[in-house]
């Protein structure tokens, strides 16, 4: 990535201004980079003991880690569960809440009360609750994937509200529905074709965290997916079999690096993908943009 | 190609909130109308009904001699323009100005013929694949006329076209889309709060208040004759004196004497500042010059004077050249002719 050069500050910064503002920059660069730097020589480190450094490296855990069947079996059931619960979730929340924004601004306490839920209850609350009610609803779906992902799904529908209702908020889309309404379009070519196209940075944001909540969760997984083997359930019973079975540690910091790697590059691929729509949709930063071109 | 719009008796209350109370109105084919009045009158909402983004509780509307009430927007034969442009952010120009093709689903050439057409109409050919974020706000606006106007619509509406946008493009997208109108002979309703708008681009303006048209006249009409006390008001910079009735009539000293409104102890007299003939050859009524505005061509004159022991305050335009000698505390004579100053029952 080249540097972005931005638009020139009307008035220039003191030199020691500039400075901290570096320095600021990379204490948090160090905050966030140094735990992963730790998560990948891990997954090299052979022997470690009282360095800072490990005292030999090795390519066995990712051989082990790619060749376990178990975790490769549980890390693509997460990634088909997380992606599943991005997808219902932009599916679900988008068409809401346009609804609720630009047709029945009733529905919004409604629905702003339903994305508190998640952060009220523990999830092992919402997860004996969801198992309560499918036993009497459709035992059938009791213990399948399905069932857990229309959990996470749940669980993971405010981050995406919250997210695309912001962007919603920012592009206006109450004055754009009804441009487009005089313009002879159906609602669903508002909301596909003038809708959707324009609050792009909320859905990237909405998706990728409703993918690392289902991702990352544990206790709804435990409850409503029995038997089903997501990365944290395979972390956890590496945990506890940690003594018998050594490096597996070191294979679940591979399956770490790997997952962060995935979201990492996916989100950077989208921003890429997404950048001009980005810089249209921002206020003011048109500016930069001429800037970067001239 | 264009039609008629007519609205009968149309009635929308928002609560308690009466936001049209009865408005009944003929709009002639080709016709461009000026909905004039404060905010909160209710133009805004009659345009909006017009476009179907607004239900009405009664009454009735029609298009040519379709009766479009309970019609969805999406189906009414209208294009709108928006006080914020409301150009879709992620189209270039030129698939803003398609965009009511697109979505009926035109045969591609004919989109590409039609927009060029627009573009064209529009003056926005060398602007046509910039982003809005690119383009000015007078060309924004530009934009938003070309997309109402692709779908030929029947009516054209604009709510406030102009209000964000600075004085200078303000007059002179004013007399652009007066151009353009007049062009493609579509009838057009035209939302304004700017009087000297409303009558520079309207064939006929409607003056609204409290839900209910005023008046509906062509601007000189208007402007010379206001028929109600609000239309008066609202309508052109006038004196507004309050002022006693006397053996049926009503008079400022020697300045002027007309006949008094039936029925009325007091009266508002309303008369233009610039038809107050200002001498020094003692005719008329008595003045003291307050201060004075210098405008360009004309200067304001704020007077004060004392008829029958009351102090009255109104002001006289007249060209700058006969102004000179006139500075704060000279005295003057006043004089109105009696066909210039309109009279209404005070507290109406």
């Amino acid at each position: 990535m080249t540097t972005a050069r931005v638009a020139p500050a009307p008035i220039a910064r003191p030199r020691e201004r500039r400075i901290g503002t570096r320095l600021f920059f990379l204490v948090a660069a160090i905050y966030f980079i140094l735990p992963l730097v730790a998560v990948l020589i891990f997954t090299f480190a052979g022997r470690w003991t009282a360095n800072i450094l490990p005292d030999s490296y090795t390519l066995d855990w990712w051989k082990q880690a790619i060749g376990n069947p178990e975790l490769v079996g549980s890390f693509s059931t997460s990634i088909v569960l997380a992606t599943g619960t991005a997808i219902l979730d932009i599916l679900f929340v988008v068409p809401a809440a346009y609804w609720a924004r630009v047709r029945n601004r009733r529905l919004r306490p409604i629905i702003e009360l339903g994305a508190a839920i998640p952060f009220c209850l523990p999830y092992i609350v919402i997860a004996f609750g969801i198992l309560q009610l499918s036993g009497i609803v459709v035992p059938g779906l009791q213990g399948t994937f399905l069932l857990l992902m229309l959990g996470h799904t749940a669980i993971a529908f405010p981050f995406v509200y919250w997210a695309v209702d912001a962007a919603m908020s920012a592009a206006g889309v109450e004055r754009l529905s009804e441009a487009a309404e005089a313009c002879g379009a159906t609602p669903f070519q508002i909301v596909r074709r003038v809708i959707v196209p324009n609050i792009t940075p909320g859905l990237v944001t909405g998706s990728i965290l409703a993918f690392a909540t289902s991702f990352g969760e544990f206790a709804m997984a435990q409850v409503v997916g029995r038997g089903l083997r997501t990365v944290p359930i395979w972390s956890a019973e590496a945990l506890r079999s940690y003594i018998s079975a050594p490096g597996t540690f070191n294979q679940l910091a591979v399956i770490t690096f790997i997952t962060f790697a995935l979201l990492f590059v996916l989100s950077a691929i989208i921003v890429y993908w997404n950048r001009n729509q980005t810089l249209r949709l921002l206020p003011g930063a048109a500016a930069v943009a001429e800037t970067e071109r001239g | 190609m264009s039609s008629g719009v007519s609205l009968q008796d149309v009635r929308k209350s928002f609560g308690s909130v009466h936001a049209l109370d009865g408005v009944s109105l003929e709009i002639e084919s080709g016709e461009l109308i000026a909905l004039l009045g404060p905010s909160g009158c209710g133009k805004t909402t009659l345009l909006r009904s017009v476009a179907g983004l607004e239900q009405p509780d009664g009454g009735r509307i029609l298009i040519g001699d379709r009766d479009v009430t309970g019609v969805p927007t999406r189906e009414r034969p209208i294009g709108m323009v928006f006080q914020s442009y409301a150009l879709f952010p992620n189209m270039t120009v030129r698939q803003n100005i398609a965009f009511p093709l697109t979505v009926r689903k035109r045969p591609t050439a004919e989109i590409k013929a039609r927009s060029d057409e627009m573009l064209e109409l529009v003056n926005l050919v060398p602007q046509a694949a910039r982003y809005p974020n690119q383009i000015s706000g007078g060309q924004a606006q530009r934009a938003a006329l070309g997309r109402a106007l692709a779908p030929a619509p029947d009516v054209l509406l604009l709510d406030e076209p102009l209000s964000a946008l600075d004085a200078l493009v303000r007059t002179r997208l004013r007399d652009e889309i007066r151009r353009v109108q007049q062009l493609v002979k579509t009838t057009a309703i035209y939302v304004t709060h700017d009087q000297s708008e409303a009558m520079a681009i309207a064939d006929r303006v409607a003056v609204m208040n409290h839900g209910r048209v005023e008046q509906i006249a062509a601007p000189p009409e208007l402007y010379e004759t206001p028929a109600t006390q609000f239309s008066a008001t609202f309508v052109g910079s006038r004196n507004a004196l309050e002022l006693p009735v006397r053996d049926g009539r009503v008079s400022l000293g020697e300045a002027f004497s007309v006949p008094a409104p039936a029925g009325s102890s007091r009266a508002v007299v309303f008369f233009r500042p610039e038809d107050v003939e200002v001498g020094l050859n003692g005719v008329g009524l008595p003045a003291t010059v307050e201060f004075k505005i210098f405008l360009g061509a004309t200067s304001r004159l704020h007077l004060v004077t004392d008829s029958d022991g009351q102090e009255a305050r109104f002001y006289a335009d007249l060209p700058s050249r006969r102004a000179v000698a006139l500075v704060p505390g000279a005295r003057v004579s006043v004089r109105v002719e009696p066909t210039d100053v309109r009279a209404f029952p005070a507290g109406g």
